[in-house]
């Protein structure tokens, strides 16, 4: 069952048949990469006529296994830090209702990430791909555009509840959150005389609802 | 620089339409890296060409033909040659099989921790999203087919066993359809969670099922030195070979757990549709792959003679394929890196560099990033010269000396990546990647050298084992690196 073999051989002795077999897989062979080649030019490279004129075949080609994108750090780089913070509201014993202050989620993976040789993608991409996960699925009235909205919703609280659930259930029962993003410039580099505020700018979601299914499973035994 | 985004999964509405006629490529391609070049003897030294439905003797060892021939029929009878002779690049494949295995087994094994939170049922991306998502997306995964703690738990361990077995070599071609089942099962059920290095994994987990990438430096080459060794120097590669219960048995228990797979209906087993290629479900890859290997132990132990000569040159057909597709594909992405980046304004005034280094996320070492970010000729020139390597690599593969220099330029900026940006298996991902460029003699030597170490290392313990580590030389490092082949085949 194993193929690691490769014994050189003379081919011209094969009978007719053979050589016919071969040279049809070779054409074959040939058509294949150069259509997948094709689609994969066509896939990474900027919108173009003819990707345009062909959108609909090369997105059923390359979706969903050889979807990629290397446009790293381009065409600009990201210049701002975004920070994710949350808040929730929560019912105590005594049944009244308190507002928890901010807790900054981004800060806790940056410090997880200091002086880590070897960061967790639970660390660096997690909720920074989350975040971006509900930014692309959202419209700016934070309106969901279909499936991939409503999940990246859930998405979110479910991260923010493993990750708070523990802490905020010693204070009460955790009845509604709010997710909030913290943006700040990067200050530009010490020899630019680029002038650029380092006030950080806030997007608020509304406040959501949690339910037990944006527990996870471990948390409602709790 | 280069960078984590992964991609988004867009949606889409699957419509089967055709796939566009395209130009008819002759079938010489794979020629145009020095790098094979570099792997390959002479063509005169193989035997002429078998040429398909028109005849067209070829190569310059070939008599010459009644009708005058054309140069470009000529280098076509060369290429054809060359694509059936041999499958090229031994050792790039071994090390590009070697490199994606380690990346995904360290991270599989650092991540072990983490798994339920990234991959696990009860994960914020819980099974029950990940399943609205899949189908809607027919991405393949294994994981939406039980609901079980434990299924997951199998699955995460296979998926850490086959990177293990595939990095060593053992069972090659198995061992990379599990290893390609076990990146696609998680990554697909977490699309959300991946970066760059990942999309890289994910790509190249597929392409390695059709490489014979355990030619050199694997268990499976040891083996077969073993066995050529046993049955003397008279020893006629070609001879039946043994029945090999490990590999029925392992065919076997994998035929009958895709059989239950497959009437259990489980999630992804599709004949015709939502598979890698239109219109080519995974039950027809997976069954066809499995067919194939059941094949080839039969042709080799049963029909030995033109059979089997003519289901070996097609493996070879699909290597030398899949191995050009790897090789564009590096080049696709240092070519989107490079030429994206020349339309950025930051890239275009030379501070680009400087604000990866700055971000929360990517600032491992904030003040060895502080202290690399305050000189702004030395950020510009490394943010000029990013691109200008990205731009340039794949243009220098047609200058083999060139493309050494690029090759280690680039390979140190990943490892600076690695550690600056906190990226280890990105970077190793990506100089995995740079390694299929490598050139043979480098890699004999690096072999050598490697076997050698460990012999030094090992000798006192009085091991029988040869200095041939696992592995031992291919035909080529005999034929080809007089110097290095000889220590590495022990």
């Amino acid at each position: 069952m194993q193929s690691y073999g490769d014994e050189p051989r003379p081919l011209v002795a094969l009978s007719l048949p053979s050589r016919i077999v071969i040279g049809v897989a070779a054409c074959a062979v040939a058509v294949a990469v150069a259509i997948h080649l094709a689609m994969m030019f066509l896939h990474v490279a900027p919108s173009n006529t003819l990707s345009k004129q062909q959108s609909e075949v090369i997105g059923e080609y390359v979706y969903p296994e050889y979807e990629q994108n290397w446009k790293l750090f381009a065409p600009n780089p990201l210049q701002q830090n975004i920070a994710v913070q949350v808040r929730a509201e929560l019912r105590g014993a005594d049944g009244a209702a308190r507002t928890t202050g901010w807790t900054d989620l981004s800060a806790r993976d940056g410090r997880a990430i200091l002086h880590n040789p070897m960061p967790s993608h639970t660390q660096q991409n997690q909720l920074r791909r989350g975040w971006e996960f509900y930014l692309n699925s959202h419209t700016a009235q934070d309106r969901p555009n279909g499936l991939r909205g409503e999940l990246s919703e859930r998405y979110l609280r479910r991260i923010v509840m493993a990750r708070l659930g523990a802490e905020w259930a010693a204070d009460g029962e955790v009845e509604r959150m709010q997710v909030r993003s913290m943006t700040t410039a990067v200050a530009p580099p010490p020899w630019s005389a680029e002038k650029i505020s380092d006030k950080p700018v806030y997007r608020e979601l509304p406040w959501w609802q949690v339910t037990a299914a944006d527990l996870p499973e471990g948390a409602k035994h709790q | 620089m280069t960078t984590p985004p992964a991609p988004q999964q867009p949606p889409h509405a699957p419509q089967p339409t055709d796939q566009p006629s395209q130009p008819h490529p002759s079938p010489q391609l794979p020629q145009q890296s020095p790098a094979t070049q570099t792997a390959q003897p002479d063509p005169a030294h193989q035997g002429p060409a078998v040429s398909a439905e028109a005849p067209r003797p070829s190569g310059p060892a070939a008599p010459p033909a009644p009708l005058e021939e054309t140069r470009i029929e000529r280098a076509i009878g060369r290429g054809f040659a060359r694509v059936t002779g041999r499958a090229l690049a031994p050792y790039q494949t071994a090390v590009i099989r070697i490199g994606f295995a380690a990346t995904w087994l360290f991270f599989l094994l650092r991540e072990w921790p983490h798994r339920h939170m990234l991959y696990g049922p009860d994960g914020p991306w819980s099974l029950g999203m990940a399943r609205q998502l899949l189908a809607d997306n027919h991405a393949f995964s294994v994981l939406p087919w039980s609901d079980g703690r434990g299924w997951f738990e199998f699955v995460y361990l296979l998926a850490i066993v086959s990177a293990a077995l595939l990095m060593l070599g053992w069972r090659t071609r198995t061992m990379s359809v599990l290893f390609m089942v076990g990146v696609l099962s998680l990554q697909n059920r977490s699309v959300f969670i991946g970066d760059g290095g990942d999309n890289v994994i994910h790509l190249m987990s597929m392409y390695l099922v059709l490489t014979r990438c355990g030619q050199v430096w694997s268990l499976d080459a040891r083996r077969a030195k073993r066995a050529a060794a046993a049955s003397g120097p008279e020893h006629d590669p070609l001879g039946v070979p043994g029945r090999d219960l490990t590999g029925v048995v392992l065919w076997a228990v994998l035929g009958l757990a895709l059989a239950v797979a497959q009437l259990s209906g489980c999630y992804g087993l599709s004949w015709f549709g939502s598979g890698p290629f239109p219109h080519l479900g995974w039950a027809l890859v997976f069954w066809g792959l499995w067919a194939v290997h059941g094949l080839w132990w039969a042709v080799r132990r049963y029909a030995p003679g033109e059979p089997r000569t003519v289901l070996d040159t097609l493996a070879k057909l699909a290597h030398n394929g899949a191995l050009l597709v790897i090789m564009v594909e590096v080049c696709l992405i240092y070519a989107t890196a490079g030429w994206y980046k020349i339309q950025g304004s930051r890239w275009q005034d030379g501070t680009a560099v400087f604000y990866p280094m700055h971000l929360d996320y990517f600032s491992p070492w904030p003040a060895l990033s502080q202290a690399l970010g305050d000189n702004g000729l030395r950020i510009m020139l490394i943010t000029y010269g990013t691109v200008m390597v990205q731009v340039a690599f794949p243009f220098t593969l047609f200058n083999r000396r060139l493309k050494n220099v690029l090759l280690v330029v680039m390979i140190c900026e990943h490892l600076s990546i690695a550690f600056l940006l906190g990226l280890p298996f990105f970077s190793l991902a990506m100089i995995t990647a740079d390694a299929v460029f490598l050139p043979t003699v480098f890699l004999v030597w690096f072999g050598a050298r490697l076997s050698g170490l460990r012999g030094r290392l090992f000798s006192r313990g009085a091991s029988p084992e040869p200095a041939g580590g696992p592995g031992g030389g291919g035909p080529e490092a005999r034929t080809h690196g007089a110097d290095g082949g000889h220590t590495l085949v022990g």
